[in-house]
């Protein structure tokens, strides 16, 4: 595992990698793919979102396997949406790996942090009185194992079985526990800031139709 | 009373460095002071340095010039001797002779020193110059055990035999075939000379030059049989474990068995009591008509073992990081052990060096780290600290600490926000400082459980010099190229570091904070190297993998 320094499973030409790349890039797109009201803000906003992260994410990378990632792609998820979650996750796995080393692993990364972003908004994480620490560091514990199994199974180049396999993961186990390690220190100290940050607020043609529509009820 | 509970826990937590602190300073620690160092720049220090002429002298191996290297008392260089032509691990114990003469000679004082291209140096140690060489056999290694003196003779085991020179000018009395030895030193008592092989042989040779299989095992013979007043200790290494057994001397019928751990030390005799140590523990043996167990002690070691005649043992340690453990063997029946500090650290299977010159008692250390450390028996003093100081380490071990007064302070306040906060940045960071130690024992742990699934096959093209030995396998663009013959190294990344230079293939590595990561071989970086270790793939950074004596690892390209 590390002297592949993050590097799994078949190597991959370059055309390849474009057309890994632009599947990637095609997910994020359809997933996002959506009528708003704001098209130009929430893009803007996203897009800040997803580079904060992945800079984030690259500046952290001599730190072995803290992943503010995981975290973020789970309150994400929770205050945006399964969509804008999962969306959010594949382009920073794909930005991030772009600084990091991209290959086929960018992939597994990508379906590890969407799947935790989904799971962040079925698992109502955020209530009106903001976030449900209890259950967020919960869910942050487990989203460390889920994502490094997930991503373990990009090494499943056709040589390893079972048993080797199950080996690779238990050699894994200190560095899951750093994992749990690093997102439990997120969620306690910057999960209600984040999501506070995440919190849509209304803009001011909203606050009034829905002052209009009030009083209309009303009338 | 949990909050009072965790809060005193966690106090309590904080006192741990006291206790810590009066463990680490040894009392050899508090007994001997470093005098000075000695950097040889690369190589391993693989067998004993030896104190002759007022001169430390030194073998180094392993890297582009083997060399023997003299040293003054005050730590200058002496006098240098180098063997091009040897490529691998040195591992032959040097060997001081005194003057004398006899039936084939006169000779002055000699440094005897055998080399893995097959040639005897006998050197002047005063100077390092050539007294007369003779070459060997070589059989993919030439001469990796230890010699031993016959009166006017010296007898060196060579590849896939044993030979007898004259001390006097190196020419070749006899040799006689055995069998394929690696590290199988000769021991010579009276007629007798003692010898075995890679194939579980032990051989014995008479004056003449005649020999016979006395015993055959099922394992290896790596160090020169030893003879106790209850027979003669041989200690066979097999796959998995290994046997310590006490043979008649003169039939080979056994007589005793001992079972022990993997991958034995050389084994030391002094008087009626015998060391015998391996990858699990240290063993002091009592040999009077038989040999009885008399204490043991769990350590790592797999070279030589040092013994003072003081009856202070000292081993090195041959683990990653490691140091050297201390054995104190006391009125023969309590063996008490502490680790000594001798500030260089990592594999190592040289005994220390112990010797007296004008009145002051030293002992020299030095190991793969190609770094010699000379100690002086004196009451240590205040080292200066700040030349070593690392302020990171020193800085997080620093936040640690506030973290862990601020969590003990907020869960007793009640305040459980703070008290997590605190808390889980502690956990983090007390995990990054674990990492490295903690996945490399995870990894071993898990490793020595789960046995191997894969195995990598022979290639009958490969020379047959090559059995019993460790090789590896680069592949370039879909080409393999094998280096074979490679004995004695104890991970994957010495083993490749070998092979490379053998090959004369550049390498490059990274250092990280879990371990090192091997970027490019023979300028080839690709998208990174992955290896296998007898066909199971490397999961672990390669200074973290101990290898076996018949490893085969591949390297390659993603």
């Amino acid at each position: 595992m590390f002297q592949a320094m993050g590097v799994h499973g078949p190597t991959l030409s370059p055309f390849a990698s474009l057309v890994l790349d632009a599947a990637l890039l095609g997910v994020a797109f359809w997933l996002l793919a959506k009528p708003t009201k704001r098209p130009i803000r929430d893009t803007l906003f996203l897009a800040a979102l997803v580079l904060s992260v992945s800079l984030i994410r690259v500046v952290m990378q001599p730190l072995p396997n803290i992943q503010p990632v995981t975290v973020a792609a789970l309150l994400v998820g929770a205050q945006l949406g399964a969509r804008r979650g999962a969306a959010f996750a594949v382009l920073v796995a794909m930005i991030s790996n772009f600084f990091m080393g991209d290959g086929w692993w960018t992939v597994f990364q990508a379906a590890g942090w969407a799947s935790i972003a989904v799971a962040g908004s079925q698992l109502s994480l955020v209530t009106p009185s903001g976030l449900n620490l209890r259950r967020a560091i919960f869910a942050s514990l487990a989203a460390a194992v889920w994502f490094d199994i997930i991503v373990s199974f990009s090494i499943l180049d056709g040589t390893i079985g079972f048993v080797e396999f199950m080996t690779y993961l238990l050699h894994g186990v200190p560095f899951d526990l750093l994992h749990m390690a690093g997102n439990l220190a997120f969620v306690v100290w910057m999960g209600s800031w984040f999501c506070n940050l995440l919190e849509e607020q209304p803009s001011l043609e909203e606050i009034e139709f829905a002052v209009v529509n009030g009083h209309g009820i009303d009338g | 009373m949990f909050q009072r509970l965790m809060a005193f826990l966690l106090f309590s937590l904080m006192l741990l460095p006291l206790v810590s602190s009066d463990e680490t300073k040894s009392s050899w620690n508090q007994e001997n002071s470093q005098a000075w160092e000695y950097d040889f720049g690369a190589g391993y220090i693989s067998t004993s340095p030896i104190f002759v002429d007022e001169k430390i002298i030194v073998r180094t191996s392993g890297h582009s010039e083997p060399s023997v290297t003299a040293l003054e008392l005050d730590g200058t260089l002496a006098w240098e001797h180098s063997n091009l032509n040897s490529k691998s691990n040195d591992m032959s114990p040097l060997l001081a002779v005194e003057s004398g003469e006899g039936a084939c000679g006169v000779w002055p004082d000699l440094l005897l020193v055998g080399w893995t291209d097959g040639t005897i140096d006998a050197l002047h140690p005063s100077n390092g110059s050539v007294y007369w060489t003779a070459q060997t056999e070589v059989a993919g290694w030439g001469i990796t055990g230890a010699a031993s003196v016959s009166q006017d003779h010296v007898i060196y085991p060579t590849r896939r035999g044993i030979g007898q020179f004259c001390l006097a000018d190196g020419s070749q009395d006899w040799w006689v075939a055995t069998g394929l030895g690696w590290r199988n030193g000769v021991s010579v008592y009276g007629d007798s000379i003692y010898s075995g092989d890679e194939l579980g042989t032990l051989w014995h040779v008479h004056p003449a030059g005649n020999a016979t299989a006395l015993a055959s095992f099922q394992g290896k013979i790596r160090h020169a049989p030893l003879l106790t007043s209850a027979g003669l200790l041989v200690h066979v290494q097999s796959p998995m474990d290994s046997t310590v057994f006490i043979l008649d001397p003169e039939s080979g019928q056994q007589r005793q068995q001992f079972l022990a751990g993997p991958s034995p030390a050389v084994p030391s005799l002094q008087g009626q009591y015998a060391v015998v140590a391996d990858s699990q523990n240290l063993r002091v043996l009592k040999c009077n008509d038989t040999c009885s167990v008399e204490s043991q002690i769990p350590f790592h070691t797999n070279g030589e073992i040092g013994w003072h005649i003081d009856g202070q043992i000292i081993a090195p340690s041959n683990t990653p990081d490691s140091n050297w453990g201390s054995f104190i063997f006391e009125d023969g029946q309590n063996l008490t052990f502490e680790f000594i500090d001798v500030g260089i650290y990592g594999y190592g299977t040289a005994a220390p060096l112990w010797f007296v010159s004008n009145g002051v008692n030293y002992t020299a250390f030095g190991n793969d780290q190609s770094v010699l450390h000379l100690y002086q028996l004196a009451k240590a003093e205040e080292t200066e600290r700040s030349e070593n100081f690392d302020w990171a380490t020193q800085g997080i071990i620093f936040t640690a600490y506030v973290l862990l007064g601020s969590s003990a302070i907020f869960i007793l306040s009640g305040n459980r926000d703070l008290f997590l906060r605190s808390s889980s940045l502690l956990t983090v960071l007390v995990l990054l400082l674990m990492a490295p130690n903690l996945s490399q024992l995870w990894s071993e742990a898990v490793d020595q459980n789960l046995p191997a699934s894969t195995t990598e096959d022979w290639n009958d093209d490969w020379p047959e010099s090559w059995l019993g030995t460790q090789i590896v396998i680069f592949e370039f663009d879909g080409e393999e190229v094998a280096v074979g013959g490679l004995m004695g190294h104890d991970s994957v990344y010495a083993l490749t570091k070998a092979a490379a230079e053998e090959r004369g293939y550049s390498f490059t590595v990274e250092e990280t904070s879990i371990g090192i990561y091997i970027s490019s071989i023979n300028g080839v970086q690709g998208d990174g190297w992955e290896y296998f270790v007898d066909g199971s793939k490397g999961r672990v950074s390669v200074d973290n993998v101990d290898i076996e004596s018949t490893s085969i690892v591949r390297w390659t390209p993603v």
